[in-house]
């Protein structure tokens, strides 16, 4: 066997096993047929193993064979030859892939050997495990993505099944509220994010990651944009990457999404998905170089992200939280390597990062007994201290840093204000100018719905 | 004085007594709030604490009126049960019976008797709902096409037949109308609108059952409408966000809310956070400078709120001052302030409640709060009110005027929908006609009197009523089992007691006291399978010895005692003389593994720090993927490496004090001999020993450990507050050996022989491993001795974790015994775990009495088993008493919370475990941020059957009473049926249950117990609750493989 046919079988493995696993979980409900826990399990254990086993065995046959590019062709799905579109499904193994999607399967692996017990007899746990397929799928589509077009389908993948495993407690208000709160930022990060793909359509007449970096390979590409056209496309992406990462000004859904069962908490925002933003820059690292402006944005916007997370993450008083802005701080360091240029470093941080963070998340709910432990080892109390850079600013301003703080930066309320009041303001203005239309054309009363009164009948089974 | 200062001072007096009346108010209102404290010390009590002078039956629907929780399981879950066999159908019936007495014998027309309708609307589920949901099942479902599957075939036909009839003869045009048939002459025609009328004659027997039907609805409708509207019973909410949430759907709590539970979380905090909360004097006044501060968050609700607060600095208002002033504005009247405090404090209740905890018990955390900290979280609490209900009444309802006018506003909040209550009534009788076959004809002439008893009768009979007579039921099956099977085998080892002419006792091969713990039953059950010879004891698991113990690696004294116990004398354990120089290498190197563990783990969290962690956190995926996929192993690793690095060390207990006075200074940590002897004739009388002591004697104290779970400290001894009992243990043996405490109790007529050595030992009830205290003390003559007794318990404890295994699913029913010890072990360190264990699920029986009734009886795990032996009590019943006033409560305590989390998970209890977070170090939150939830969580009584407790006391039905009479506390409980009490009679095996004030012989249904030749016998292969079974070793078989 060839070693091009050794590369596209395992290839297609890489990307077929994680897929295969949404069918066989997503398909048999949908037929009315339950899986019981245990077949799950031994479906996901399967689709991990053979995928991590399959990009193991393509990161030691580059190796052996020194190869750093290898694509993999799967055709073209969509042509439309009058708008010079082709939907182009291609899959590229490189430097920067192969430890992501390495990373990706053996963090899934982790959190769905964990969830197999830590979810026992919870009657959401086949939907759990169906959006965590789709998770992985996604993980996997966006870190291997040879276009920008595939890329997308990943990143929506992600998007979906994480706005998803937010809401998973579904019969509480609160996570559904937080569900579509995250939902409605990934949608503003994916709207930029389409908005780039198509400039980049239009500018370089493909959506090929190869054709636009030119000829060198990651992270040695050199970019056949001009440095306006640059600016552009990239300050979209930062715009998607910040959605999705969770930066300035869109921090907030991050502390909201803990609504979710410890490991996917886990998965997001201590490991994977939290760092697809970062990902994504690091794929168009190329075009980061052409703009000097470009790159100082993001580096400026990590910076302020790492300095935000880290002054909140001090203040805050539960477990989940403090760990998903201690991420923040990280995942802005990490940003701002990407725009400082050092790439290498920043991929080494997001693995080393999200290994770590994975297993704090899945400690969390051991935090007591960890506390007491440590309490027991010292001897005392666990002492806190002031930082030394806290120290040094003046009480007045440590007081308003603190209620800073504590409000989470304010990030949420000038969204609410400043994005979203005025955004309803227009639509409830639109709304009324409608209204007063049909009523003048029906003359009286247009609208059946505003007569239907919410029913506050009491049903004495459901609540006394 | 001038008249103007005797004025203006008599107002002061008015406001201050104005403002001391709220703070009575306050107080009252805060004994609503839940009891429980800081959750790394979880002790055990009745959720319903505030409501135990009421009887239970009464409580519950109370408590529950106030806290919006369901008083018993949803209806279906008891048929559930009915369907399963675990509620009996003679079991509703007689507590019917008794329940309706002589009513249940009226006759009520052509329903029968009053008893059989209320049979008949046990027997099925009736369906109700929104008036919508009932409009959508009689047009969408088959249910006017079709009898209810469970009509008997017979009444069916029946009911079809008749109307049948009924249309042939009467309605179908053939006699003339006559006045009072019009109106159903105008019904029928509707109908036959709609069926093929020409065709009646060749109508198929479906189309006469869907035509029977829709006649039958309609006439059910019809006749409803006769019955007066009955005035609805929801609690008239004095709130105003109540009365926004009903107008608009909208809820300000969210609003104030987000505020208060970060505020209160960092007001509260243990020491979690890095930054703590720059505080002023109370509460109230750090959220004055904090949120009276400029640039203040943009929310557009919250405008104004900077000015007040400066508004309140500057003119020093207190909190009850701002609390009035709140109420004014909020156009709270005096009359219904009490209500309005209530509710407005319950809203956040978790909140509310730990600070009431926190405040009241300062002596239990670290960070306490001051006094008055309620008032003053009540006092921002409505500050914040005041700006939230503001905000969504002008966005959503565009009120701008006074909101002390706001509930009139909105005007009559709950009009009666009484064409929802037409729906509901119709449906609920159109059901019942189905099921206990009442004919539309019947119906149709019942004139507007009947109408209404009907409907009252029916009504009558609630769901909350059905689901009380469920309950009972419920508890009438177990505890009629339960007496059945006391009965049957005291009877036979009374007989066999009877028989035996010597009285000469063999001395047992080795004792062992346990605690009184349901999770210890099976143990001793098992102990005394594998050696019948030797001798098992229950008693309160602190053993008599209530201490603040520190350990050798432990920073804080804590106490190792029932909650309501403050101990006086301090216990601490230390290194031993010729290990001290190993010891404290082990400490330094202990002190600088934690130092770094904590400041790594802290550091991780910041900008600098993270960096660094995060660049070598690739490594932190090897113990990741090591814990999560061989969780067993995993948690050996440190053990062993330990074993490498430091030699083992031993440990003493410092317990004689040389000082007069206990206290925590050096010298007068400890106890003096005879405060030992004491405690250990108090643990020895309680238990009844009747000076036959063995060569062994074990004392054994139980604590568990688990991994994620945040609740850990809940499935420690509860004897203990939550703390575990090895300790107690230990001290205990060390004290009973001490030849001076020996004397001391043998003054006092209990000899204890020479040659009787107490052994303190630790239970871990989660991974079923035993560990023993102070063997090198153990004299060389009793080696052996010892060797057979740990060879026995070694037996016991698998074969304990064998019989804890078949609950849990995820571990196979052909388990061998090595295997379930493994898995047991694996699951006490598994990360992923939610089930460490099941703690105290099931538990339905207490009994207090001799061991030997209730030896050999299988109790399934679900007994508590206090030792007492009424020979050896005086006339006073002082040993009695005393056990009673630490069982009764304690037990109950246990009980009735596992009743209420049962009952209504979400409502009273914890909610589901998974979404757990741990903030502030005192409590876990739902998911990012919720109310502080206390209570038990779900995983935790999933398998529990919520029963109260049912006590079983080996005394006479005169010896209870006069407790009672004493025992206010006791009485209370047994009074109000929050438990439920029965005696045996040791004289005469007999037994009297204590019934609505009264003792009464019980009678047993059944002759036999089933019979095994051990334990593994009876539980092999079955998951489920075990009825009880004599275990009988002449027809043993040996189980497992080792």
């Amino acid at each position: 066997m060839s070693t091009e046919t050794m590369f596209f079988v395992l290839g297609v493995a890489v990307v077929t096993s994680p897929a295969a696993l949404v069918a066989v979980l997503g398909i048999p409900p949908l037929l009315g047929r339950r899986l019981t826990e245990q077949t799950m399990n031994r479906y996901t254990y399967a689709s991990t193993v053979i995928g991590l086993l399959a990009s193991i065995a393509i990161l030691a046959i580059m190796l052996i064979a020194d190869t750093r590019f290898v694509p993999i062709e799967l055709g073209n799905w969509v042509v439309i030859p009058q708008q010079h579109f082709h939907f182009h499904l291609k899959f590229v193994f490189d430097r920067l892939s192969v430890p992501f999607v390495i990373l990706s399967f053996l963090l899934c692996g982790v959190v769905g050997a964990f969830t197999s017990r830590y979810l026992h007899r919870e009657p959401g746990y086949g939907r759990f495990y169906v959006s965590y397929s789709f998770f992985t799928l996604g993980m996997i589509i966006t870190s291997l993505a040879g276009t920008i077009e595939v890329l997308f389908l990943g990143w929506e993948l992600v998007g979906l099944s994480s706005a998803l495993l937010v809401a998973f407690f579904h019969e509480r208000p609160t996570p559904v509220r937080n569900g579509i709160r995250v939902w409605s930022v990934y949608r503003l990060a994916d709207a930029a994010f389409l908005v780039a793909a198509v400039a980049m359509h239009h500018l370089t007449g493909a959506g090929d990651f190869s054709s636009l970096m030119g000829s060198g390979h990651w992270p040695a590409g050199q970019a056949v944009l001009t440095s306006h056209q640059a600016l552009l496309v990239g300050l979209l992406l930062l715009t998607a990457a910040a959605g999705k990462s969770a930066l300035v000004p869109f921090s907030g859904w991050l502390p909201r999404a803990m609504e979710g069962p410890t490991p996917s908490s886990a998965i997001f925002y201590g490991a994977l998905s939290v760092h697809l933003g970062a990902f994504l820059l690091l794929r168009i690292s190329p075009i980061l170089e052409l703009s000097f402006a470009l790159s100082a944005t993001v580096v400026a916007i990590g910076l302020i992200t790492a300095a935000y997370a880290s002054i909140t993450a001090r203040v805050q008083t539960d477990i989940k939280c403090a760990l998903a802005f201690a991420s923040l701080t990280q995942v802005g360091i990490i940003v701002a390597e990407i725009g400082l240029g050092f790439r290498y470093i920043a991929l080494i941080h997001i693995i080393g990062h999200a290994s770590l963070r994975t297993l704090q998340l899945l400690r969390a709910p051991t935090l007591l007994h960890d506390y007491h432990t440590l309490e027991n080892a010292i001897g005392g109390h666990l002492e806190t201290e002031t930082s030394f850079l806290g120290r040094l600013v003046p009480a007045p301003l440590r007081d308003w840093f603190y209620r800073f703080a504590l409000e989470r930066g304010y990030l949420d309320s000038l969204l609410d204000e400043c994005v979203v009041h005025p955004f309803r303001r227009i639509f409830q203005w639109c709304d009324a100018r409608e209204r007063s239309w049909t009523d003048w054309l029906s003359g009286g009363q247009s609208r059946a719905s505003d007569e239907v009164k919410s029913h506050s009948e009491i049903v004495e089974e459901l609540r006394l | 004085m001038t008249k103007s200062t005797l004025l203006r001072k008599q107002a002061k007096a008015q406001v201050s007594g104005k403002l001391e009346q709220l703070r009575v108010v306050i107080e009252h209102a805060s004994h609503l709030l839940p009891g429980q404290g800081p959750i790394t010390a979880f002790v055990h009590h009745n959720t319903l604490h505030a409501f135990e002078d009421l009887p239970f039956e009464q409580a519950v629907v109370e408590g529950g009126k106030t806290f919006g929780c369901h008083p018993y399981l949803p209806e279906n879950r008891y048929r559930e049960k009915l369907a399963r066999n675990r509620i009996r159908p003679e079991d509703i019936e007689a507590v019917l019976i008794d329940d309706l007495g002589p009513r249940a014998d009226e006759l009520l027309g052509f329903l029968g008797t009053r008893f059989h309708l209320r049979m008949g609307m046990l027997a099925h589920p009736l369906q109700t709902g929104p008036a919508a949901e009932l409009r959508w099942v009689v047009a969408e479902t088959d249910a006017l096409h079709r009898f209810r599957e469970e009509t008997p075939r017979t009444v069916r036909d029946r009911l079809v037949d008749i109307t049948r009839r009924w249309v042939m003869r009467d309605l179908r045009n053939g006699s003339q109308p006559e006045n009072c048939d019009l109106r159903i002459r105008e019904l029928v025609n509707k109908l036959f609108d709609r069926f093929d009328k020409p065709q009646v004659e060749s109508w198929e027997e479906a189309t006469w059952e869907a035509f029977c039907l829709h006649l039958l609805w309609l006439i059910c409708r019809d006749g409803v409408q006769k019955v007066a509207v009955a005035k609805q019973s929801k609690p008239p909410s004095v709130r105003h966000r109540d009365w926004l949430l009903d107008a608009t759907g909208e809820d300000s709590d969210l609003l104030t809310h987000d505020v208060m539970i970060r505020f209160c979380a960092a007001f509260l905090d243990q020491g979690f956070s890095s930054w703590p909360l720059p505080r002023c004097e109370g509460f109230f006044n750090t959220f004055v400078e904090q949120y009276g501060q400029t640039f203040g968050p943009p929310n557009r609700w919250q405008r104004g709120l900077r000015r007040q607060l400066v508004r309140i600095r500057n003119e020093s208002t207190t909190p009850l001052e701002s609390i009035a002033e709140s109420l004014e504005y909020l156009g709270v009247l005096e009359e219904e302030q009490e209500e309005f405090v209530t509710q407005t404090l319950l809203a956040l209740s978790g909140y509310a409640g730990m600070i009431w905890q926190v405040e009241s018990n300062s002596d239990r955390v670290a960070h306490p709060a001051p006094e008055g900290t309620l008032i003053e979280f009540l006092a921002i609490r409505l500050l914040l009110d005041r700006f939230a209900i503001g905000n969504v009444s002008r966005k959503s309802l565009g009120y701008t005027g006074p909101l002390s006018e706001l509930r009139e506003h909105i005007g009559k909040r709950t009009e009666i929908d009484s064409e929802a209550q037409v729906e509901q009534r119709a449906f609920l009788v159109f059901q019942l006609s189905q099921l206990l076959g009442w004919d539309s004809e019947t119906l149709y002439q019942l004139p507007a009197e009947g109408w209404s008893t009907l409907v009252r009768e029916i009504e009558a009979f609630s769901g909350l009523e059905r689901r009380r007579i469920y309950h009972l039921a419920f508890e009438r099956q177990y505890r009629n089992q339960t007496l059945d099977a006391v009965a049957i085998h005291s009877r036979r080892v009374w007989k066999d007691s009877q028989s035996k002419t010597t009285s000469e006792r063999l001395r047992p091969i080795f004792q062992i006291v346990c605690c009184i713990d349901d999770r210890e039953e099976s143990f001793r059950r098992h102990l005394e399978e594998v050696d019948p010879q030797c001798e098992t004891f229950g008693a309160a698991g602190f053993f008599a010895i209530a201490m603040y113990y520190r350990g050798v690696a432990e920073a804080h004294y804590t106490p190792l005692c029932p909650a309501i116990i403050k101990p006086k004398q301090y216990v601490d354990e230390d290194v031993v003389y010729s290990f001290e120089k190993a010891g404290e290498q082990r400490r330094r190197r202990q002190r600088l593994i934690g130092t770094v563990t904590h400041r790594s783990h802290l550091s991780s969290r910041t900008f600098a720090g993270g960096w660094l962690a995060a660049v070598f956190g690739s490594l932190a995926s090897i113990p990741l993927v090591m814990q999560i996929i061989f969780p067993r192993a995993a948690s050996r690793i440190p053990g062993i490496f330990g074993n490498l690095f430091l030699p083992p060390v031993l440990t003493k207990l410092q317990l004689e004090r040389s000082e007069a006075l206990p206290g925590q200074e050096p010298g007068h940590i400890g106890y003096s001999v005879p405060e030992m002897a004491e405690a250990v004739e108090r643990v020895l009388r309680d238990i009844g020993i009747k000076n036959i002591f063995s060569r062994l004697f074990i004392v054994c104290g139980h604590g568990s450990s688990s991994l994620n779970n945040p609740h850990e400290s809940a499935y420690n001894c509860g004897a203990c507050a939550g703390a575990r009992g090895g300790p107690n243990a230990r001290a205990f043996a060390q004290m009973a050996n001490d030849p001076r405490v020996r004397k001391l109790v043998s003054d006092h007529g209990l000899q204890i022989p020479k040659d009787t050595v107490f052994v303190g030992a630790y239970h871990n009830t989660c991974d079923d491993s035993v560990e023993y205290f102070d063997l090198e003390l153990l004299p060389t003559t009793h080696k052996e001795d010892f060797a057979k007794v740990q060879k026995v318990i070694d037996v016991s404890r698998a074969r304990n974790a064998h019989e804890r295994c078949r609950r849990f699913q995820s571990a196979a029913l052909d388990f061998s015994l090595d295997e379930a010890l493994r898995h047991v072990e694996g699951r006490a360190n598994d990360l992923s775990q939610a089930r460490p264990e099941y703690n105290h699920a099931t538990n339905a029986l207490c009994f207090v009495g001799r061991r030997e009734w209730s030896r050999n009886l299988f109790l399934d795990r679900r007994a508590f088993l206090q030792s007492y032996d009424p020979k050896q009590d005086d006339e006073n019943l002082t040993i009695l008493t005393r056990v009673l006033q630490a069982a009764v409560p304690v037990c109950a305590g246990i009980n009735l919370e596992y009743y209420f989390s049962c009952v209504d998970s979400a409502g009273w209890g914890a909610g589901n475990k998974l979404p757990h977070n741990i903030t502030s170090l005192l409590g876990v939150m739902d998911g990012a941020a919720s109310d502080l939830r206390p209570g038990l969580y779900h995983q935790m009584i999933e398998i529990h059957e919520p029963l109260r407790l049912l006590f079983v006391i080996e005394t006479t039905p005169e010896a209870i009473l006069k407790i009672m009479e004493a025992d206010e506390g006791i009485a209370k409980l047994i009074h109000g049926h929050w438990v439920q009490l029965a005696t045996l009679d040791s004289d005469s095996a007999e037994i009297h249950l204590y019934q609505n004030g009264k003792f009464s012989l019980y009678q047993p249904t059944i002759a036999e117990l089933p019979e095994c030749g051990c334990s593994a016998d009876w539980y092999r292969g079955w998951r489920n609750h075990l009825g009880f079974a004599q275990v009988s070793p002449s027809i043993s078989k040996q189980v497992g493989k080792s």
